[in-house]
């Protein structure tokens, strides 16, 4: 186990900060114990390295010829389309050539100067109109409702009152029959008293 | 190198232009360190070269889309890493789910087995690596042999960096234990 400050193989490799690399580079010079594990490192990559490199038996080489070779505007265009940046950027000055043309060709507003004239007089006289119309259809449906309901209440007094009338006719009938009878009976009365023959017995009724 | 870095940059502004003999010198300087990475992964010196020429062919046809000329290394070995781990899923046997592992180059002990150097050290060293995952291999490769930071080789592989660090660090420990007997002996 090391007791090296930050890793011995991170510092071996060179594979440390500045800062870590002095602070290890320190420790190192002062432990022992870390320089056997530093040697140790050096002996198994030393061993490594004794396999060389080979030749490559053939070596690799492109010919150029045009049939295959792709046209200027081709290479440009996967130029284009190969590279996210590239293709960013043009994306970005298409965007900007768009909004310049649009500036440019696009009418600018006068600043001050003055807004159509509106015709107050027909846009109030249209307004009037159909307010009225409006007012005019809902005095039309209230009259009418008004006037249903003045039928009504005048078909309904008009028939309680017959009613009524019937009724007093009734009774003034029978009255009359019982005056016109007692009426009859003072007559009968008053001829008996009249004429005693016809009442041989004398007797009073 | 930072010369080496422009003027790489400048043939890659030239083959995306068009220009076949500057993509051609741009492929003399990265053929022979392509063809390795691809040997020491598929152990193979026909199909190391079938891929590095695909490989080559791939990265001319894409170039246009390498936004940034100066990643053109880790991106060249993005493509390579694709190549060489379509032609381990062709290889698979149907129905095998296990990771792919390397024939041994037939009639010889090593790839680039050289009389310049301990060849039993060699050995050990090819043999070492043929025990180590696909992965485990590929990390050591990229980071031993290719000089890739670990960054680099986490767009490559297409792995986060503490994946790449732990393959690594644990490749390095197993080959430490495997070596250790030879190194013992002395054979450096």
């Amino acid at each position: 186990m090391s007791c090296s400050p930050f890793d011995l193989r991170d510092y071996y490799f060179q594979e440390l900060a500045e800062n870590e690399r002095r602070v290890t580079e320190v420790h190192v010079k002062t432990c022992a114990h870390c320089r056997e594990e530093l040697d140790r490192l050096r002996g198994t990559e030393a061993a490594l390295l004794t396999l060389p490199d080979e030749e490559i038996p053939q070596r690799i080489g492109f010919v150029s010829d045009p049939v295959f070779e792709p046209s200027a505007f081709r290479r440009g265009w996967e130029s284009l389309w190969g590279s996210a940046s590239r293709l960013g950027f043009a994306s970005a000055a298409m965007l900007s050539v768009a909004l310049m043309v649009f500036a440019f060709i696009r009418p600018v507003p006068q600043i001050g100067a003055p807004a159509p004239a509106i015709d107050r007089t027909a846009l109030e006289a249209g307004f009037s109109g159909r307010v009225n119309e409006a007012v005019g259809k809902a005095v039309a449906q209230s009259e009418a409702r008004q006037e249903r309901r003045t039928q009504e209440l005048l078909a309904a007094a008009e028939k309680r009152h017959e009613l009524e009338t019937q009724a007093m006719m009734v009774r003034v009938q029978e009255y009359l029959e019982v005056e016109k009878k007692r009426l009859n009976t003072l007559i009968l009365a008053s001829n008996d008293a009249g004429n005693p023959a016809a009442n041989p017995n004398g007797d009073a009724r | 190198m930072i010369l080496r870095a422009v003027e790489d940059a400048d043939l890659i502004r030239k083959a995306r232009r068009g220009d076949v003999e500057a993509y051609n010198l741009l492929i003399s300087r990265w053929e022979r360190r392509v063809y390795n990475y691809l040997l020491r992964i598929v152990a193979n010196r026909e199909d190391a070269l079938d891929l590095s020429q695909d490989v080559f062919l791939k990265a001319y046809q894409n170039l246009r889309k390498l936004d940034d000329p100066a990643r053109f290394a880790p991106w060249l070995y993005r493509i390579a890493h694709n190549e060489a781990y379509s032609l381990f899923r062709k290889r698979r046997p149907q129905g095998e789910t296990g990771e792919f592992q390397p024939e041994t180059i037939e009639g010889e002990a090593a790839p680039g087995g050289n009389a310049v150097f301990p060849i039993e050290l060699t050995l050990a060293v090819s043999s070492a690596l043929g025990k180590l995952s696909a992965d485990q291999r590929e990390t050591v490769i990229l980071k031993i042999y290719q000089g890739f930071k670990f960054e680099e080789i986490a767009g490559i592989v297409a792995a986060p960096v503490s994946t790449v660090k732990s393959r690594l660090y644990t490749a390095l420990d197993l080959l430490k234990a495997e070596l250790a007997p030879v190194k013992a002996r002395g054979v450096t």
